[in-house]
């Protein structure tokens, strides 16, 4: 079933590792398949196939839903099979169990092999079994090992030299840890894994609605469970700020002060995008809304008289003249920055009411063409703030895991190996003459237009 | 005065697709370097462009905000980095292409290749200027972040490169189908194929960890299967088939070939599909 050596490996190494290795026995059938890179491709496949579905389904909703989109056979079916929380069910979760599997079964057989093969240096007993990539002449006279080690240095890097009794030898290597590279980013996504399971069963995650002024020892975790906090917390002010009247938000913010054991220990501004933690919590901006804190104070025009009316919230008040009744049923502290305003519902007579949102500092957006022109004179309201609550310790581990990505990526893609060696043997009258070997298993191309400069140049620098 | 600029490239790019075609067909060095000519000069002007966009958008935003020192100022330069909306996305997406293209890939840039790349960033910069809208607004308080540039660099980059190798993908198939003298030799494009989809594959996996590490600070979440996330995490995985697939016996060319326009495939649903057909948290993009 498998094929080529696992894992994660294509260009052959220059040379067995171990050249008088006994051959090993047969591995039996489980280790071959948990390290078969066979398998990987396969998961991979099927875990992108099976999170398609995922974005192609509506996921994490009621049963009834489905059975209303889907009908009632297949919608339940869809219930029963766990295809409504797609990501939580085995359909995916035991492919990604599997892989994690086959991973650090590839990680356990290739890494002390990889290891070995970046521990070993470039020794002549290797170097000479080079591939030689070209040759070059060295008059008498001048001694070559000063040029030929410069030419080196500024093409490739600083050589090793080596001196024998008749040949002078120079040698450069780049990208010996390079075998380390897939095992760096495969281990990084292990970490994420992990980091995710962790997070899994230790984190805790819930929402706090907090309205300005008021103080609070417990957050709320899914629909009804209430967690305390380990501390208070309190909500001083609540701002929302626009770019302009009718424009786009431009801010919101918390300030929020902390208090434990009674005593105040920290003040922070919470904005999106800039979370506070305090005693191991971290507090999210999410999501603001508006309270009514009383009456809404309208003042009506009607055939020329001008009135004021109390209207509590979601309670009719009949208007002057007792022809129609008015109800504010919603306020807001600013609503598309045009400042507080309050949603009314005007009835005149049988049928609808007229619906619309009237401006405490915009008298001019008045709704047009009504027989009472209605202002709002004060609308009190109370800002509350919904902040996300989470603590999760998996994050540490993930973030490691992306870490270890970049050192992971660098040697596996970016640090193709290549070796090098320039032989200078002793001829006749006191003349060199040179070889150039090398080998590059990954990247033939850059090495080939290297190898070029190099052979070029110790041509050059050996010409009189 | 930028869209007029970009539309000046638009036309450039076109001209550059056709000069490659027809060097490629009548075998004409002289066409095939003035297209090359013309490409350096498309994108230089592209690059203009797109700095232009950005002063304009730091004017307007210093305007609402005016930023007090060097470190405000600096924060401010970096948050108006105009990559803030579809249509600033699709500028820079075609802006990647050729940079791409002509800074990494030099090489291989030629030929029925290079009039791939200048097409498929005429058409990007096409759909771009007739039919989104092109207006600068001001930036909403999630996208206020720092991970904006890095995230959205990363993964258009990234894009650009399965782009690359999604040309070099259709060449390949055409190639293995009807060998020609003037496409470059199957073996040859593999090669390509597989420098591009890894170069691709860094950027993408860098887009995805930089996002999460944005998300975590944003929403407090560093996955929450977003549709544009899983999307992401799909063409993610396709691509790491690709690449794990190369090492398979029977695996290399045709149906490394394939994978690669079937990753390309994924790319273009998670940059467009999604934000027209699912709703999700970047809805914010369209």
């Amino acid at each position: 079933m498998r094929t080529g050596p696992c894992p994660w490996e294509t260009g052959n190494p220059s040379r067995p590792v171990t050249p008088s290795a006994p051959p090993s026995p047969p591995k039996p059938w489980l280790w071959r398949t948990l390290t078969s890179i066979r398998l990987t491709v396969f998961l991979l496949l099927i875990l992108a196939a099976v999170a398609v579905v995922g974005t192609l389904l509506p996921q994490d909703q009621p049963a009834a839903q489905y059975v209303a989109r889907y009908g009632e056979t297949l919608g339940s079916l869809l219930w029963v099979l766990g295809l409504s929380r797609i990501y939580y069910s085995p359909w995916f979760l035991l492919p990604v169990f599997l892989l994690a599997l086959n991973i650090l079964a590839c990680l356990v057989h290739g890494l002390p092999q990889a290891m070995r093969r970046s521990r070993q240096r470039l020794d002549w007993d290797t170097a000479r079994t080079l591939p030689e990539r070209g040759r070059f002449n060295c008059p008498p006279g001048a001694d070559p090992r000063p040029r030929v080690a410069q030419v080196l240095r500024r093409e490739l890097g600083r050589p090793r030299a080596l001196s024998f009794p008749d040949q002078e030898v120079f040698l450069f290597e780049r990208g010996r840890f390079r075998p380390l590279g897939p095992y760096v980013v495969h281990l990084a996504l292990l970490l994420v894994l992990a980091g995710g399971l962790i997070g899994k069963f230790w984190s805790i995650e819930g929402q706090l609605t907090l309205p300005v002024g008021e103080e609070a020892r417990a957050f709320r975790v899914g629909q009804h469970k209430e967690v305390p906090l380990p501390f208070q917390v309190r909500l001083d002010s609540f701002q929302v700020k626009f770019y302009e009247e009718g424009g786009m938000p431009k801010e919101f913010r918390s300030d929020l002060t902390f208090f434990q054991d009674g005593q105040e220990a920290a003040r922070a501004i919470c904005r999106v995008n800039e979370p506070v933690t305090f005693g191991g919590l971290t507090f999210y901006q999410a999501s603001y809304g508006t309270q009514p804190a009383g009456p809404v104070r309208l003042k009506v025009q009607h055939g020329g008289v001008s009135e004021t009316v109390d209207a509590p919230l979601r309670r009719p008040v009949d208007l002057p003249g007792g022809a129609a009744q008015v109800m504010a049923f919603r306020v807001e502290g600013d609503l598309q920055g045009y400042g507080p305003a309050v949603q009314l519902a005007l009835r005149l007579g049988p049928g609808h009411p007229l619906v619309f949102w009237a401006f405490q500092n915009h008298p001019e957006l008045e709704e047009k063409d009504l027989p009472y022109r209605i202002y709002p004179e004060s609308i009190p309201f109370k800002y509350y703030s919904v902040l996300q609550v989470k603590r999760d310790p998996g994050v540490w581990w993930v973030y490691a895991g992306f870490l270890l990505f970049l050192p992971g990526f660098y040697l596996a893609f970016l640090r193709p190996p290549q070796r090098w060696a320039v032989v200078l043997e002793k001829a006749e009258k006191g003349a060199w003459q040179g070889r150039l070997l090398g080998t590059s298993p990954r990247g033939r191309e850059e090495f080939q237009a290297r190898q070029e400069r190099v052979l070029a140049q110790l041509k050059k620098g050996a010409a009189p | 005065m930028t869209s007029l600029l970009l539309g000046v490239v638009m036309l450039a790019y076109l001209a550059v697709g056709l000069l490659f075609l027809m060097g490629e067909l009548w075998s004409s060095p002289r066409l095939k370097s003035a297209a090359l000519t013309l490409f350096w000069a498309g994108l230089g002007a592209h690059t203009a462009a797109l700095l232009g966009r950005w002063v304009e958008s730091y004017q307007l935003a210093a305007l609402h905000s005016p930023p007090a020192g060097w470190a405000d100022i600096l924060q401010l330069v970096v948050f108006q980095a105009p990559l803030s909306n579809f249509y600033e996305s699709l500028v820079f997406f075609s802006w990647c292409l050729p940079a791409l293209g002509l800074l990494s890939f030099r090489r291989y840039l030629a030929g029925y290749l290079g009039a791939v790349v200048a097409i498929l960033a005429c058409l990007l910069l096409a759909y771009a200027s007739l039919w989104v809208d092109s207006r600068i607004k001001p930036l909403m308080p999630a996208l206020k972040s720092n991970w904006l540039l890095i995230h959205v660099v990363t993964a258009f980059l990234g894009y650009a490169a399965f782009a690359l190798a999604f040309g070099t993908a259709l060449l390949y198939l055409a190639t293995e189908r009807r060998p020609r003298a003037s496409l470059p030799p199957a073996a040859q494009l593999d090669r390509l194929l597989y420098r591009a989809t890894i170069f691709g594959f860094i950027l993408l996996t860098l887009g995805i960890l930089t996002g999460a590490v944005w998300a975590e600070t944003a929403w407090g979440r560093y996955w929450s299967w977003d549709p544009k996330e899983t999307w992401s995490l799909i063409t993610w995985l396709i691509y790491a088939s690709l690449l794990h697939a190369r090492l398979l016996k029977g695996w290399q060319g045709r149906r490394i070939a394939w994978l690669a326009v079937l990753g390309f495939m994924a790319v273009l649903f998670t940059y467009f599909g999604v934000s027209f057909l699912l709703s999700g948290l970047h809805s914010y993009l369209t």
